[in-house]
Formats: C-alpha cells, structure tokens, sequence
C-alpha cells in the first residue's frame, strides 16, 4: 500500500466541517445553561467606585448580575495565563474592557441588553495607551521564562565602529489583533467540586492547569473539552480572565453558564501582538559579510505583565555574525495584556529582512546573493553544524520557478500601465518547539484503529495527519481510522501553539501504532486459527487491513478477524518528547504600486520552505496559503487603532479593522518544499511549520514595493497614503 | 439587544401612519446596517416596521429618466441594462459597495440612510455627538483618518459612507419620499445635513417619513459617467475617498460636469468650484488641477487625515483621464 504520510490526503474532518455536523465548543447542548455576558469597563485607567444593577436585574430574563463583590476569592494562576491579576477580584481598574461585572440570563439577548443596563461609576485617570505617549522612557523587563532579555555574542559595538559599511534604521508595526472567526467560548458545568469545560483551547490540558489552580483544585477535578476550533492564531493558546470568571460565575450560581465572547470583547479580553519598535544597527564588510547587529526593539507592555512575546530569534541566530547585542525593552501602557499571535517572530524579522533589502542596495549586491554570503552553516550561539538545514537549497528551487535571475537591479525600472511592478524577496524561519505527548492507538474488534491523545486540532490538519500515521504504521485504510482529540481526560499530550503540534504528537502515535501492530501480529502468529500461525511476526506484512506472509502470501489474515477472535481490544500507548528548533524557506514577491494613487497589489508570491518531511502536502500548502494572506495582512492593512485620549480600541470589528478579503490574495501562489526527513526529530522526520510562511512575506512585500518605486516604508502596515 | 416590537406591512399607506403613531419606530428593510447598530446598541428602536412587502422595489426607465424603487436591492440597480447604459457610474458606485451578499438584500432607500462608520459612533463605550447629542466628540482631537476634512464642525467629522449617494449627487437625483402629509420630493443635493451643532440631525427627512423612490433624470453627462473608489483592501471596504465624474465632451472641451465625492465630506460632497474650473473649458492636465484645487481649497484636516487633500485630487485626475 502506498504510504500515506507526506501525500495530499484530504482533510478527515472536512465533510463534518462544511455540513455543520462538527459540533465547536459554544455548540454543545447544555442543559440549563444561563448565557452570559460581561459588563466592560469604559476606561482605561482607574477603579470602579459604583455599580448599580437594578435596571439590569429587572429586564425580563435577567438571572443575575455578580460583581467583585459576588465571586470567591480565586488564586492568580500563572503561565500560560497571562496578566499577573484577575479582574473581579476587586476595584482596579487596569485597562478598557477589563471585566467588571457578569450578567446572566436565560437567553444571550437578554444577558447582552442586561449588560448594557448595568450603570458602572468609576474613578478615572488619563490613560496612556500607545508607545509615543508612554509616561516613563523603555527598560528592560526581567527574563520572561527563563529567557533573557538581553543577548550579546562578542563585542558588537567595537564591531560596528570598525566596519567597512554601516547600516542604521528604525522599524514599526502596529499592533494587531488574531481574529479568529470562532469567538472565544466557555461552557462551565460544576458537579461538586468537579469542572467540565466546553472552551475553544489551543491546550486543554493547559486549559485545566490553569482554571484548576485558579479554584485551588487538584488538576484531575476539572476537564477540558474542545474537539474543533475555528482558529486561534495564538490567541487560545493562553487561558484568559473570560474562562474563569465564568466557571466562578458557574460555582455561584450552582447552574452551568456559557459565554462567548463578542468579536469587540475580544479586543481587550484575548490578548494581541503589541505595537512594536525596533532600532537596528548593523556593520559589515564591503563584500556584505555581517560584522555586527545590535538591536533594541520596544515593545507595548500592559500595566500588570510586563512579558515580552515578540522575541528577535532572527536576529540572533539567522544569519552568521559574530558580534550581536539585542535588548528587548518594553514601556507599561495602560493597555490589555499582549500575548503570542501566530509567528511572534515576523514581528522583528520585517526588520531585519528590510534592512539587509537596504543594505543590498547600499552595497549594489543582490539581495539573495547577500543572504547566501551571510548563510548560517553553524549554531551562532553554540558553533555546533546546523545539520538537516536546507536553506540554500530552498533559494535555489523558489528563485528558480519565480525567475529571479531576471530581475532588474534598479528601482522604478518596470512599468506595466499604470502600475510599478517590483520584486522583493526575503527569507522565512521560526522556531518551534515541541512538548512531551502520549498517545494511544486501539485496535478494535472490528479491526477498527482508535488513536485517542489530548492534543488539538485548531484547523491546521491534526485529525487527518494523526489518521495518515496510524494507517500507515498498521497497514489499514484511512477510512477504517479514527482520531480523538481535544479533550484533557485523553493521554496527555502538547499544546497546540508555537508551531508544536506535528513536531511533538507525530512519533508518539507513530510508535503506539507500530506498537498495536505489533501486538496484533503476535496475537496471529500465536492463534492456530490463523493462517499466520506458526509464523515469525517479522515475516508479517499488514496492509490495507490485512496481515500477509511475506514469502507466502497465501497465508493471509485480517486486523478485524485476528483482533475479533481475540475478543478484546488492542490497545498500546507510546510516550515522546522531541526536540525543539527551526523552520526555514523563501518567499519572493511581485507587487505592484499604482503610479499615482499608491495603491498596491500583490500579484505573484513563490514560496519554498525547508520543514523537515512534509506529513501531508495539502495541509502543508495550507499553512502557507494562510500565511501569505496573513503577511499581506501584516504589511498592507491590518492595524488596531488605540484613541489616544480615552484609551478604547476605536476599530474592534471585522469592519474596519481589515483583513484581506479573496481580491487581496495572489493570483498565483506557487508553494515549494525540499521534504527531507530531519535526522534530528523523533516526529518521523517532521519539522514544526505553522508559523514559518508568514514570517518574510511583510519585509517581501515591502522590498517588491522599493524595487518598484525607491520608496521605502519602515512602518507597517503600508496604507496607500504612505507612498502617494 | 433591547427587545423590540415588528410589524411587517403591506401598504406604504400603512406604514407611515403606523411609524407615525408609534414610539421608537424604524423602518426596516435589508436591515444589512440596521440590525447590526441594533445589537451594537447603537440603535434602540422599540418598533421596527419591515416595508419589505411594499411594493416599492421596480427600476423601470422613463422618458425622463430612471425610477429606482426605495426598495429596490442594489444588486438589482447595479446589474441593470439601462442602469449600466444611460448612467454608469451608478452600477460602477453601486458594485464597489460592499459584498455580493450584502448587496442582495441592501434596499436602494435603506443605503442612503446608512449610518456613518465612524468607531466612535459605533462603540457605545465612546462620547459621541452623533449617538449621544453633547457628549463630545473623540475624533476631532483623536483617531481621524477615515473622517472629513469638509463640511465638518466641532461637534462632528464623521463621513457619510453611502458610494450610492455620491453618484446620485452627481447625476442630480431627486429623492421621494413620503409621509403623513403626502408625499414629497427633495433633490439629493439638498437631502443630507452638515452636522453643525446637530450630526445626530443628518437629513431632511421627517418624521415616519420613508423613501418611496430615487428618480434619475437623463443626460449627456450621465452617460459619460464613472465612479473610482479607493480604499484600504481591494474589497468590502467603504472608500478612503471617492469620486464620480459625469462629463459631456465635445472633442476635449467640457460642455457640462458633475463632480462628486465620497470620504472627504460629512455629506456626500458635490464641488461647483471644481466643475466651474472645468465647464468650458479643455479637459487638461492644467484644468483637472484647477478643479482640484478649487475642491479642497476649504479643507481642514486634521492629525491623521490630511494625505486625503492630496489623493482625492489624484484620484480625481485619475477618473477624468479615465473619461477623456
């Protein structure tokens, strides 16, 4: 049988997806559950001195309306939830849709109009929300997980002073919201002191982690279900105050309450990427050889939590340069906690990839040329060889099908009707990590294979790669395989964030599924019913549901006959931990810029990527499809504005904070992959991916527009007023 | 949501007097803007009136001109033959609003009552003169790039977002309307209000009073019509700045114009400085700078909104070199 890992298998989970049969968290029946819906504070800064609920309570349908004054004392659970405090617990007022009070009705109508009636008073200072208006200068926070905040790597400054050419800019982005269609949405159901949670979650098991220590229980009293999410983008991957808040509203109440968020609520209440400064400085040689980077980038930092999630891992260890200084500083702001949003890194690395775009121009080298000649073939932090990297093979294969070689080394130089045709180009990574899974693979007596594990599907392809695996490693059709996920009660496996997912689950339901065949084969050779008997299991093919006599292949046997006459299930589980590391690929661009209106379109993007073994080209293809729109996103549109004088988010809609609609996205997309095996990873070769195909394309796209027009545009996103 | 009463009706008759009669009542048609203030809690109607079943929704060309239903979709407007023949700029205007779907169940009448976008107005956590008259007004000294940089006033600056409208105001459109008293025509030029002291006031329209029809008249210049929209993403997405240019030329000399614009008033804006600067005489690069210059030469604006004084002028060059 053909394997099918590393095909274009169609997604498992496609069909109940677009008839409406999958059932998302605020989809499943509860009965009795109130609907809730939170009251907001309006400012951003300072506490609540009032709250009259008497026109709430008395709208019809209205159950309740719980204050701080309400709820119990909780514990402030720590990471993956961020914020350092729970709102409700008393009067602070820390940003603009901070939770202040909850209101429960029988219907979410109700709940919405009760919250509305809900007078709050407050007192109010001036808020500072954007980093321009910070009232104290940047610092450095302390280490954020034991990572610092400060890196060097030789002198950098000596370095710099000394270089042949030097290179100083500054970038921004604004910041940005993840905006998954699904909205955020809990369902609390208390029996006793045990908690089921219906969430839309990255992590279920991070999910009971956190809510569990939130109410002093031990971790096993709460379990988490979320079998679909209609994406996260990192903005499910931590556990925010809504979850909690409504399991403590649920406990109050002694009745199961649901919550979903409003798509403006989940502007301030699920975090988001923070408006973001970098300073670069960098030296090299005439020959464009780097010398020295020093970096510091701002970061916009809540008034409570002052982690720092757009890290530099570019900057530091892309390219080869032995002298580096990066400092990720950050300004408290009155604003809601940032957090990871899908590809933290591109943040930084529009920077970096712009400025070795300047830098090319600067010294009249290609600008991939310029890469190769800064191709890292060592670790920059540890000089162990970067074994399994294919990089340069990668801007071989997407240079080549884009054409590159033809390209104009001058600016304005393309015309096409009213239009300045550019190409830009800039390189792809990310890191990814990987997180300790278990997973558990049943044979049924029907010959049926059941993979059951506690990881998450958030729309990347979970269900379909977990079901290519196991088919392959018992030798069954697909359509005789069933995954299980999104549920904490399962074996224990990793979150579905920092582009984790394939990298940490792939060999634990690999090996548990070899483990299941191998039993089953035992069970055949052993059984004098079969015409395996007598056989050596290593003399045992399975395919297609079929166990065969690799020599005589007449003696045949079937899972569903050898599980079935054995009466009871099959069932092995196999526990991996793999190792964390990088992504790599190019993207080229063409754009093109409207002579005198500034507009801009991007017409054509060649991708390659360098992801270890492709599991499944379809989903693979997807991850990139998606992250081209979202860099196009990134550099051209999306943009939430913070009013400066109140504090509130002035565009917390799909309306006017924009995203690209099907006109935005290329016409063409071509997505290229080396699909060779990592020796290094336990996951069948596999490399983490997701987050790696957005991470060039805003310094791409901005690159294609200089080429097209001199004009160069170091704040994102770049609107059409910012080339006219 | 604030819960509300609904009364479907049959008859325009019917309506007016039941909107009359009735507190807190609105019209309801497509309902693609009204439904989503409503559970904005922008809007609170206490009644809504669904005019649907009123027999307003023909485009039927006249001697005169075009009649366009108030119930009209605009799908059906924009994808009509005499529509895209005798005056395209509105089909052109018509099909750069919004999403197909919208625009299957968006009502000719309900698209020029749409409301403006404006975040402030839109989120009841903001002061907003519009939504809440004397509670002041973020924009002017806050987040600013989508609003005017005409027409406006201290208490508001906000755009109206209709592209239907400016196309009409450029084809001279007569809006009818009717209500108790009867009804009654009111040129487009003449429908919507400057905020003044007063942006929750924004058109002359009274009381239970409903829009019937839009009637177009015919001419040279409508049919040598165009509309170019520029905005933030390629599509869905209400205009940065807008222009529609009707022009009757005679070799390159203007015989007649009309130029209106989206994005850059507080109303539909029509510049008869900027038509004077071209009636008459030859269409050049020269004379559209003219134009262009006399059409913003009262702009004021403000922190994050002045690049539109430069682009509306671009894009006005850009539309009549398009029709030349």
């Amino acid at each position: 049988m053909t394997e099918l890992v590393g095909r274009s298998v169609a997604r498992v989970d496609g069909r109940a997806k677009v008839t409406g049969a999958a059932r998302y968290a605020a989809d499943q029946p509860v009965p009795g559950a109130l609907q809730a819906f939170f009251v907001l504070s309006t400012v951003a800064r300072g506490e609540v001195v009032s709250i009259d609920a008497s026109a709430a309570l008395a709208h019809p349908g209205v159950v309740a309306v719980l204050t701080h004054r309400d709820l119990p004392r909780l514990t402030v659970p720590a990471f993956p939830y961020f914020r350092r405090f729970l709102p409700m617990q008393d009067t602070a007022v820390h940003h603009v849709g901070q939770p202040v009070a909850i209101v429960l009705a029988t219907t979410v109508e109700q709940a919405q109009e009760g919250a509305a009636l809900v007078a709050v008073g407050y007192r109010a200072a001036q808020p500072r929300v954007v980093i321009e208006d910070a009232r104290e200068p940047s610092y450095l926070p302390p280490p954020f997980r034991n990572l610092p905040n400060e890196i060097r790597r030789g002198d950098a400054e000596t370095a710099l002073a000394g270089a042949e050419v030097r290179l100083e800019a500054r970038y921004s982005s604004a910041t940005r919201h993840h905006n998954p269609i699904e909205p955020h949405t809990t369902t609390a159901q208390w029996d006793g002191d045990r908690l089921t949670l219906h969430e839309s979650a990255q992590g279920v098991l991070a999910t009971r982690t956190v809510v569990s220590a939130a109410f002093g229980l031990p971790p096993e009293a709460v379990r988490v279900v979320a079998p679909y999410l209609g994406g996260g983008f990192g903005a499910k991957g931590p556990v925010w105050p809504h979850t909690v808040l409504t399991a403590a509203a649920a406990r109050v109440l002694r009745r199961p309450v649901r919550l979903v968020l409003s798509r403006a609520q989940m502007y301030t209440l699920t975090g988001h990427r923070a408006e973001y400064r970098q300073h670069l400085r960098i030296g090299a040689t005439r020959t464009g050889e780097l010398t020295s980077i020093i970096e510091t980038s701002t970061a916009q930092l809540s008034a409570t939590e002052e982690s720092v999630f757009n890290r530099s891992d570019s900057t530091v260890e892309l390219y080869a340069c032995p002298n580096l200084h990066v400092r990720y500083e950050g300004v408290r702001l009155d604003v809601a906690t940032s957090s990871y949003m899908r590809s933290p890194e591109t943040t930084s690395h529009f920077g970096l990839e712009t400025a070795l775009d300047e830098l090319s121009w600067q010294l009249g080298i290609d600008p991939l040329e310029l890469r190769r000649r800064n191709h890292a073939e060592f670790d920059q932090e540890t000089g162990e060889r970067l074994t399994g990297k294919h990089l340069l093979d990668c801007y071989a294969l997407a240079a080549d099908r884009f054409g590159w070689a033809a390209r104009l080394p001058r600016t304005g130089a393309t015309k096409d009707g009213d239009e300045y045709v550019g190409w830009g180009m800039a390189t792809e990574t990310h890191t990814f990590n990987a997180m300790p899974s278990t997973a558990s693979v049943t044979v049924g007596v029907d010959g049926k294979a059941l993979a059951q594990l506690a990881t998450q599907d958030i729309g990347t392809g979970t269900y379909t790669v977990i079901s290519q695996i196991v088919a392959d490693a018992l030798g069954v059709p697909i359509t005789d395989v069933q995954a299980q996920i999104g549920d904490s009660a399962l074996p224990p496996a990793g979150m579905s964030v920092a582009s984790a997912t394939i990298a940490s689950i792939s060999g634990s339901v690999d090996q548990a599924a070899r483990a299941a065949r191998a039993a089953v084969v035992d069970l055949a050779v052993a059984d004098p019913s079969s015409a395996l008997f007598g056989a050596a299991a290593s003399e045992v093919e399975t395919s297609n549901g079929h166990l065969v006599h690799v020599r005589d292949r007449q003696r045949r046997d079937t899972y569903r006959a050898v599980v079935g006459r054995a009466g009871r299930p099959v069932q092995r589980t196999a526990t991996v931990l793999n190792k964390a590391g990088h992504s790599y690929g190019v993207v080229f661009v063409e754009a093109r810029v409207h002579a005198r209106l500034g507009s801009v379109r991007v017409t054509r993007v060649v991708t390659a990527h360098d992801i270890g073994r492709v599991m499944n080209r379809r989903t693979a293809r997807g991850q990139v499809l998606g992250g081209v729109t979202w860099g196009i996103g990134h550099a051209l549109m999306e943009h939430t504005v913070f009013d400066r004088n109140i504090g509130r988010v002035v565009n917390p809609n799909l309306s006017t904070y924009l995203v690209p609609v099907n006109a935005d996205a290329p016409p063409v997309v071509e997505t290229l992959f080396v699909d060779k095996p990592d020796p290094a990873s336990t996951a069948m070769g596999a490399r983490g991916f997701g987050e790696t195909p957005i991470t060039g394309v805003p310094a791409a796209i901005g690159n294609a527009i200089y080429h097209a027009t001199g004009r160069r545009v170091r704040d994102l996103p770049i609107t059409q007023d910012k080339l006219l | 949501m604030k819960p509300f009463g609904y009364t479907a009706v049959r008859d325009t008759g019917e309506a007016v007097r039941l909107a009359s009669r009735t507190p807190d009542a609105a019209f309801v048609a497509g309902g693609t803007d009204l439904l989503n203030l409503m559970k904005d809690g922008v809007a609170r109607p206490g009644h809504l009136i669904d005019v649907n079943g009123l027999d307003l929704a023909e485009v039927t060309e006249t001697p005169a001109g075009l009649r366009i239903g108030g119930l009209a979709r605009m799908r059906a407007v924009a994808g009509h033959a005499a529509v895209r023949r005798g005056w395209p700029v509105l089909a052109e205007a018509l099909l750069a609003s919004a999403s197909p779907q919208v625009r299957n169940m968006a009502s000719i009448g309900g698209n020029l009552l749409q409301r403006t976008r404006c975040g402030y107005f839109r989120d009841t956590g903001s002061p907003c003169n519009k939504r809440v008259p004397g509670s002041g007004c973020p924009a002017v000294e806050g987040w600013n790039r989508g609003h005017a940089v005409l027409g406006g006033s201290d208490a508001c600056i906000a755009t109206h977002p209709s592209d239907l409208a400016v196309a009409l105001l450029a084809l001279d459109a007569v809006v009818r309307v009717r209500g108790t008293a009867g009804e009654r025509k009111v040129p487009i030029g003449d429908f919507y209000l400057r905020p003044g002291a007063t942006p929750h006031v924004e058109n002359v329209l009274r009381p239970a009073e409903l829009i019937t029809a839009v009637e177009v008249p015919r001419s040279a210049t409508a049919r040598r019509s165009r509309y170019l929209k520029l905005r933030d993403r390629a599509t869905f997405e209400f205009a940065v700045v807008s222009v529609a240019a009707a022009v009757d030329l005679r070799g390159r000399r203007v015989r007649d114009v009309r130029l209106a614009f989206g994005g850059i008033g507080t109303t539909p804006w029509r510049s008869p400085e900027a038509e004077a600067a071209l009636r008459g005489n030859d269409l050049t690069a020269e004379s559209v700078a003219r134009a262009g210059r006399a059409l913003v030469r009262d702009a004021e604006p403000r922190h994050d909104n002045e690049f539109k004084v430069e682009l509306v002028q671009r894009a006005l060059a850009e539309l009549l070199e398009e029709l030349r």
